[in-house]
């Protein structure tokens, strides 16, 4: 599995999300320590790219989290009700921009799609999860992941 | 003034919009680069207009291509505001007419700065 | 305990008398903020009772402390931008019709930080210089540790979000996975090297282009003038010196003209001084200690 997407490349880009969008400061999110609870309720958001190499960056953490997420973005305070659509499109766009990010780190020119939201990602044929990083927003759990699907090698060319 | 913030998602205008906001902008708001058009072709008067690239209907770099061949929107600075940051991209957006390129994500600090370097700032900064 | 009047004035005019920076009444949460974390370095339970450590004490290194923590800016390209533009409408005009169209002008960056300067100093010589001419640009700090990331050149996304124009993002500046780094070409221009500006200069001189921008704010005026004398000893009688938006030589030093340019202002020596004269004899200036620095406006 060639290294096209760092640990460390996909940690930066999270934090700098977070931090010019949501937080403020970079310190907010930091590496969770120990084994991550159960979701209460799980909810995902990804996007998919497609190029020479297909993936998909995948944001994971429990509903109630992502309503606050969803709060942070869009002003709202911390008892005014998060709306489905204010959920999907919040929680989408920062996957959209996680993910517009890790395009970027791709040798060749890709494309991305439209962000989605949904209890649990589908399966993405053919894809391994290439990075996982379990995060701590503010204290609770957040996963960014990246799932690949290497372009079959050509004869004798390894990358 | 006022700016024309254009993002397919509502979240990124009303990020866009509130930083216009706090530098003295009024602002309007467009979904696509279609609805964008139709703002402008209202007559409704813009110094600025933010723009996402990726976009249904109409994308941000047609939007660009659009304003910049009509002389009666000559005046107006065209900023895009994009996950977009291959450089053949950048350069891409620049070629089309692009006076500006802010990648996602921004903070607040960056957006004045550049315009600050486009001349576009009204409001005098304070700490 | 909220912070007491007594003890915003005593920052506000601290900073005042140091940097031109007027903190007006209303400011108070700025201070609060930014003073928090020296606070809670030496224990303190909150900022008034470190303010008032700091007026009791009468340390010149608390004082700086102090200063640097309500000036310090994010470093950016470009910063303000009157000074670069200052490089193609009247430095490089005046020293190219000065020296020649074959000129090699030696630029010293005093305050180099983490490079952005340095770096938008050659962006804007690469665009302006004649072809026939070139330019040599010393970069200093204090930190070894900045020097180190500023030699390299690399940056992080945010950080080249902040005031470079994309124009010279696309032409100096190439990603390197989820950074952007400073072409090879533009990193040959500049030399990085350790040095504190109260020591004597390096000794590349004499240089025809000084930038000294949001330093001198951090130290006292005997110093600055001290650090503007050194400058001037190493510098060609007709260079150019560049401060930062918020500085001036007026009421400091007065062995400089200001020349106004674009939107901001530019310094020039107007009493060279002698290689053989040494620093104790230099006559003190005749403004009165406490006459008014001119500022740009509240901060």
């Amino acid at each position: 599995m060639s290294a096209v997407v760092e640990h460390d490349q996909v940690l930066t880009i999270a934090r700098e999300v977070f931090a010019a969008m949501v937080d403020g400061d970079p310190g907010l999110l930091q590496p969770w320590d120990g084994d991550l609870p159960a979701f209460d309720q799980s909810i995902s958001a990804w996007v998919d790219v497609s190029g020479d190499w297909h993936g998909r960056a995948v944001l994971t953490t429990d509903k109630s989290i992502a309503d606050d997420l969803a709060r942070a973005l869009l002003d709202l305070g911390a008892d005014e009700e998060v709306t489905d659509l204010d959920l999907v499109d919040a929680f989408g766009e920062v996957a959209n921009v996680v993910g517009g990010n890790v395009k970027s780190l791709l040798p060749t020119q890709g494309s991305l799609g439209l962000p989605q939201v949904a209890p649990v990602a589908p399966v993405l044929a053919g894809a391994v999860v290439v990075q996982e990083l379990r995060l701590a927003w503010r204290g609770r759990p957040f996963v960014v992941a990246v799932w690949g699907i290497e372009k079959a090698a050509e004869e004798g060319n390894r990358s | 003034m006022r700016a024309l913030v254009i993002d397919d998602s509502r979240t990124m205008r009303r990020i866009v919009a509130g930083t216009l906001h706090d530098l003295g902008f009024e602002t309007v708001q467009a979904e696509d680069g279609r609805a964008a058009l139709d703002v402008l072709e209202s007559g409704i008067d813009v110094e600025l207009c933010c723009i996402d690239w990726n976009m249904p209907v109409m994308d941000g770099l047609e939007f660009v291509g659009r304003v910049r061949t009509n002389p009666a929107w000559r005046h107006i600075t065209l900023m895009m505001i994009t996950t977009e940051s291959e450089q053949g991209q950048i350069v891409r957006a620049l070629a089309a007419g692009a006076h500006e390129y802010l990648i996602k994500p921004f903070t607040a600090d960056a957006v004045r700065g550049k315009l600050d370097l486009l001349g576009l700032v009204p409001v005098k900064e304070t700490a | 305990m909220a912070l007491s009047a007594e003890s915003f004035a005593f920052v506000a005019d601290l900073v005042r008398r140091r940097s031109a920076i007027q903190l007006a009444v209303g400011k108070e949460y700025l201070v609060e903020s930014r003073l928090l974390a020296l606070a809670r370095e030496l224990g303190m339970p909150d900022v008034d009772s470190y303010v008032n450590a700091v007026r009791v004490g009468g340390k010149e290194s608390d004082h700086v402390r102090v200063v640097e923590a309500l000036t310090t800016n994010e470093t950016s390209w470009f910063r303000d931008s009157a000074p670069f533009s200052a490089l193609q409408s009247y430095i490089v005009p005046e020293l190219i019709a000065a020296r020649g169209l074959t000129a090699r002008l030696n630029v010293w960056s005093a305050a180099c930080s983490t490079g952005q300067e340095p770096y938008s100093i050659a962006m804007t010589l690469a665009d302006c210089l004649p072809s026939g001419a070139s330019a040599e640009i010393l970069a200093t700090d204090l930190s070894e540790q900045v020097l180190t990331r500023a030699r390299e050149g690399r940056y992080s996304q945010l950080e080249v979000n902040r005031g470079l124009p994309a124009s010279m993002l696309v032409r100096h500046l190439s990603r390197r996975g989820a950074e952007w780094q400073v072409s090879q070409e533009l990193r040959r221009l500049v030399t990085f090297r350790q040095h504190n500006l109260l020591d004597p200069p390096p000794a590349a001189g004499p240089y025809d282009v000084v930038y000294l921008r949001n330093v001198l704010i951090y130290f006292d005026i005997e110093t600055k003038r001290a650090i503007l004398e050194r400058l001037r000893r190493v510098m060609k009688p007709d260079g150019i010196l560049v401060l930062g938006a918020a500085e001036t030589t007026i009421g400091v030093d007065d062995a400089w003209a200001r020349v106004p340019v674009g939107a901001g202002s530019v310094y020039r020596p107007t009493r060279p001084l002698p290689a053989n004269v040494r620093a104790a004899t230099v006559p003190q200036p005749r403004i009165a200690p406490d006459s008014p620095v001119l500022t740009r406006g509240a901060h």
